[in-house]
């Protein structure tokens, strides 16, 4: 007889587990008791329906989405063709959520670490034995330290409610946002203090005549909708300026490359200032209209000539005096992008705070092409947990008297540090929910410190992470296909058209697969065991949804029959700036002691030897979320280290080489990459993707793939102003392996 | 007609979005893709400093040295003009190009996996599941259709419709008012080389120097050497296994003739 396991036969056997394969292998026809499957898959769109009302989330853009499902299978995600944000469109990252989706490696069932944090062994326990175990301990430490000894990490609407609940509720102060003091968040306070708005990315590329990027790198970043309006700007004609020592995805569609040297982008910005002032090719009559401390910042910042900022920022002269004309020659319409991830070299927001000066000196704001005003729905119900008053001398920036620009939330360092001494009061319980602390804050050792300290750690997440090995007990989120958790509104991509509005929560797309429960449902069980139960704002989520879409007369059964969208007449966001106030120099700052013009702060460089370690995005992952969907890593194995070509031939490296880095601290990276020769890179510097080297072997996919930038990040810096982490001011030097 | 694909890279961000929707769209193995994107530079060109991207599938070339080297068993197939009806019939073997849209295709069930037409394309778009392998192939090849299927109920390729910054634009390149022909005009010219020159409808627009010639750099320079041995070879493998299971079944049958013939005595 034969014993060859032929295909038909092996997925006769396969098909009752075949959870993890494609769905045309296991759709088997009888065919005389011979089960035969289709060689070529049906396609998305034959015999499938189309489920309306997803809301990506395998990064926090937000696209639209539909699902083709077929038997209860999700074949295939798509944009949402009612969609006017990404349209039909979705990245990589969004088509690859269907891997996301049945990942064999995904938290299935609640757990209990009966081994050690850091060194996990799993229980498989039961949701009620889980939510009496947190209630409790989270309760015990609240009843004996004060809501003041837990603390919240956490990231995406995933967390919002549990966030909310913890910090408002409960009324714990101290809550750490990845997306505040590790990204955006010293972005956003820096121009609070510049022109009173967070500019979020509201910078209308698409009607731009001149685009100007520091360290922004659109192409390996991918935010479908702002991809898509900064292509529009270049595909009208618009200057692309880049300013970054790397030449990144967009250095290469840009008109002009200024390869910088790391850190001094304070410097460069205050000579275009400087040099536009001295010349008068500013835009006086805006700045007349608008400006606040104009002549104090311009007597402040005079020292900084073409000269000094070109030997400072290592570039040419000419070279500033080309990029400040060309903003000068067509101001107002320069976009001045005020950059995603911020927290660099821990004097950022000064940086952020000169780039929203050099905004108001254009008078590029609330124009085509300038910064502008979002102008998107109004008028959901805000639904929420009633809000408890912090105890007295519990907000740790306070105590501090530290980091008076602060995002919301409480700086990562102040929380660390407290935990970890015990001063000025213990921290004792942590939360941590869909945000990987392991692999976004720096310095590892003094993370695993403060886990260790504590008495009770819980996870919710999707994913086994390097964070959730430190886990007490570990509950299994559903993921954002199947769950509704969120209302996404916007506007219009390209400003330039018919302003247009829209409303689109999130839908399940999917029904959730084994234990796992949406994150409302948790914080709910929670909720109700630790005492607050009368608090509950929302029975479930769509009760949630429902709740906030009556206040703009929507419900999720009205939107779901629109196709999932919610499209009306929107408000064109252009010359809305009547009460704007640009403080070139901010008087709160001076009285806090910060310096109240945008000053330029050096940074070390790197010693004898080393080379500056930076890091950014590769467009197929979102940090380390991603890093396990086996489509993705398909793509992107490894995560080569970009070596300038002088650089490597000195060091005797050649391309696809096996290396380690070993930090100035002496710190190894526990495992290796290869190397990209490339002379679109500075000598002074190297850079990886970020997200690699996972060392959770939960995570079958990611385990010991590549380096994790985040174990070489010993060194901190702090912003002074926002208490956010700089990320890259750590050196290294370059061990060749094989 | 004739279909055809330009990727404007001007456009391309390199979000590697159109490899991923093919997966899903197709179902195609994690470890294989039907199309790829490959991050070109940054290197020094004769333009200074450039890098972009190649976006790359199978080009359904005018020339397609795939077909001719397929040893699979001819059949006769009529093909049908989806506009105007007419039928033309040809003899194909497991790929064969269209006669009415210029597409280039396979037919899964006849392929014995051999890996001939795959070792024949210089662009290296297809490729061998070898996971597919059976009684009668030792795998299946597979390769980027032009989404033909999709096409046909009047829906785009799906790296098209995924593309956020319509970088991909396919259509019929004999129609001169095609968004394609006009790329053309415009000068988007397929990745050939001195010695490969096979008429590849995959075109490639960039208004920077400094990107075309790293395109050009990323053309195959040769054209490779199909080894006839590795497809006979596979005839005869194939051929010997199906012989060996027959003789098996004729053992079977030889026994179970004996065993009825020796029942029937008993009786």
């Amino acid at each position: 007889m034969a014993t060859n396991l032929t295909r038909r036969n092996f997925l006769k056997a396969a098909s009752i587990a075949a959870a993890s394969v494609p769905l045309s292998q296991v759709t088997a026809k009888a065919q005389s008791g011979v089960v035969k499957a289709p060689l070529v898959s049906p396609g998305s769109f034959k015999n499938t329906q189309t489920a309306v009302g997803g809301v990506c989330e395998m990064c926090f853009w937000r696209c639209q989405l539909v699902g083709k499902v077929r038997d209860g299978r999700l074949i295939k995600l798509e944009g949402n063709p009612k969609s006017i944000d990404n349209g039909e469109a979705i990245c990589a990252r969004g088509n690859a959520g269907v891997a996301m989706l049945y990942d064999p490696d995904r938290l299935k069932y609640p757990l209990k670490n009966v081994g050690e944090r850091g060194a996990p062994k799993w229980q498989r326990i039961s949701w009620e034995e889980a939510l009496d175990t947190c209630a409790t301990k989270l309760k015990t430490i609240i009843d004996r330290d004060g809501a003041k000894g837990l603390c919240f990490f956490g990231h995406g609407s995933h967390a919002k409610y549990l966030m909310d609940f913890l910090e408002r509720t409960v009324s714990t102060p101290n809550i750490s946002e990845a997306s505040f003091f590790q990204c955006r968040g010293v972005r956003d306070t820096a121009y609070l203090a510049t022109l009173d708005i967070a500019p979020d990315e509201n910078v209308d590329m698409a009607n731009a005549k001149v685009i100007f990027f520091t360290g922004t790198h659109i192409g390996e970043n991918i935010h479908l909708s702002h991809a898509k309006n900064y292509l529009r700007g270049l595909e009208q004609g618009a200057k692309l300026i880049v300013v970054d020592p790397r030449y990144s995805a967009s250095a290469a569609k840009s008109h002009i490359w200024v390869q910088i040297r790391p850190g001094t982008d304070t410097a460069f910005v205050l000579a275009i200032m400087n040099y536009l002032i001295q010349n008068k090719k500013y835009n006086a009559d805006f700045v007349e209209e608008h400006g606040e401390g104009f002549a104090e910042m311009a007597k402040g910042i005079r020292e900084w000539t073409l000269e000094k900022a070109a030997e400072e920022c290592d570039v040419p002269a000419s070279q500033i005096k080309e990029v400040a004309d060309l903003m000068a020659a067509n101001m107002p319409h320069v976009a001045i992008h005020p950059g995603r991830h911020t927290t660099w070299y821990g004097n950022d927001f000064q940086r952020c705070r000169a780039l929203a000066c050099l905004t108001g000196l254009l008078g590029a704001i609330g124009c085509k092409g300038g910064l502008v005003l979002p102008k998107g729905p109004k008028g959901l119900t805000r639904i929420n947990w009633p809000y408890v008053p912090h105890e007295e001398d519990s907000v740790l920036r306070d105590v501090a008297d530290e980091h008076h620009f602060s995002p919301p939330g409480t700086p990562t360092e102040l929380l660390r540090d407290a935990a970890i001494s015990g001063k000025p009061y213990p921290i004792k319980g942590a939360v941590i929910c869909g945000q990987n602390i392991m692999q976004c804050m720096p310095n590892q050792e003094k993370t695993i410190k403060m886990l260790k300290q504590m008495e009770f750690v819980l996870c919710v997440d999707i994913m086994p992470t390097d964070s959730t090995m430190y886990a007490d007990i570990l509950l299994p989120d559903c993921s954002y296909l199947e769950k509704s958790d969120f209302i996404k509104t916007g506007q219009q991509w390209d400003l330039g058209k018919d302003p247009q509005q829209y409303i689109a929560p999130r839908m399940p797309l999917v029904a959730p697969g084994f234990e796992r429960k949406d994150s409302i449902w948790i914080t709910n069980e929670l909720a109700k065991r630790m005492g607050y139960g009368d608090k509950i704002p929302a029975q479930n989520q769509e009760e949630l949804a429902d709740k906030a879409l009556a206040g703009v007369n929507l419900s999720l059964a009205k939107i779901k029959a629109e196709g999932g969208i919610h499209v009306q007449p929107g408000v064109s966001p252009y010359d809305d700036i009547d009460d704007l106030t640009v403080h070139f120099y901010n008087e709160d700052m001076e009285d806090e002691g910060y310096p109240p013009i945008p000053t330029y702060v050096p940074i070390e460089q790197p010693p004898q030897g080393f080379v500056r370690l930076v890091y950014g995005r590769t467009p197929l992952h979102t940090f380390n979320r991603t890093a396990n969907n086996p489509w993705l890593v398909n793509e992107a194995k490894t995560n080569p280290l970009w070596v300038n070509d002088k650089l490597a031939a000195r060091l005797g490296l050649k391309e696809g080489d096996t290396i380690k880095l070993t930090n100035q601290d002496g710190v190894t990276s526990p495992t290796t990459t290869t190397v990209k020769v490339t002379p679109g890179i500075r000598e002074d510097v190297v850079y990886l993707y970020h997200g690699y080297g996972t060392k959770n072997p939960e995570m079958t996919q990611a385990v010991n793939r590549g380096i994790d930038d985040n174990s070489l990040i010993t060194k901190i810096a702090v912003d002074p102003e926002s208490g956010a982490h700089g990320m890259r001011n750590n050196f290294v030097k370059i061990v060749k392996v094989s | 007609m004739q279909y055809g694909m330009i990727i404007d890279v001007d456009k391309c961000v390199g979000c590697h979005a159109c490899v991923i929707a093919c997966k899903a769209e197709w179902e195609v193995p994690t470890q294989f893709d039907r199309n790829w994107v490959h991050r070109l530079g940054p290197s020094l060109t004769s333009d200074g400093m450039a890098a972009t991207y190649y976006p790359g599938l199978c080009n359904h070339c005018e020339i397609p040295v795939c077909v001719p080297v397929c040893p699979a068993d001819p059949v006769n197939v009529t093909f049908k003009d989806a506009k105007t009806g007419k039928t033309v019939t040809m003899e194909i073997s497991a790929t064969w190009k269209d006669p009415f849209n210029g597409t280039v295709q396979v037919d899964r069930e006849r392929c014995i996996g051999c890996g001939a037409c795959a070792e024949a394309c210089p662009y290296d778009a297809r490729f061998i599941d070898e996971s597919l392998k059976d009684d009668t192939s030792l795998g299946k090849v597979d390769k980027c259709t032009y989404c033909m299927p999709r096409v046909a109920e009047g829906l785009e390729p799906a790296c098209v419709q995924t593309c956020l910054a319509r970088a991909r634009i396919f259509g019929d390149l004999d129609d001169p008012n095609s968004e394609v022909s006009q790329y053309v005009k415009k000068g988007a010219v397929g990745l050939t080389s001195k010695a490969v020159q096979i008429g590849p409808h995959g075109l490639y627009y960039a208004s920077k120097k400094g990107d075309m010639e790293l395109l050009m750099q990323a053309a195959p320079q040769e054209m490779p050497k199909v080894s006839l041995r590795r497809s006979m070879l596979t005839r005869l493998t194939v051929a010997a296994q199906t012989h060996m299971k027959e003789i098996g079944l004729l053992g079977l049958a030889g026994g179970l003739l004996v065993q009825s013939v020796q029942d029937d005595d008993k009786e």
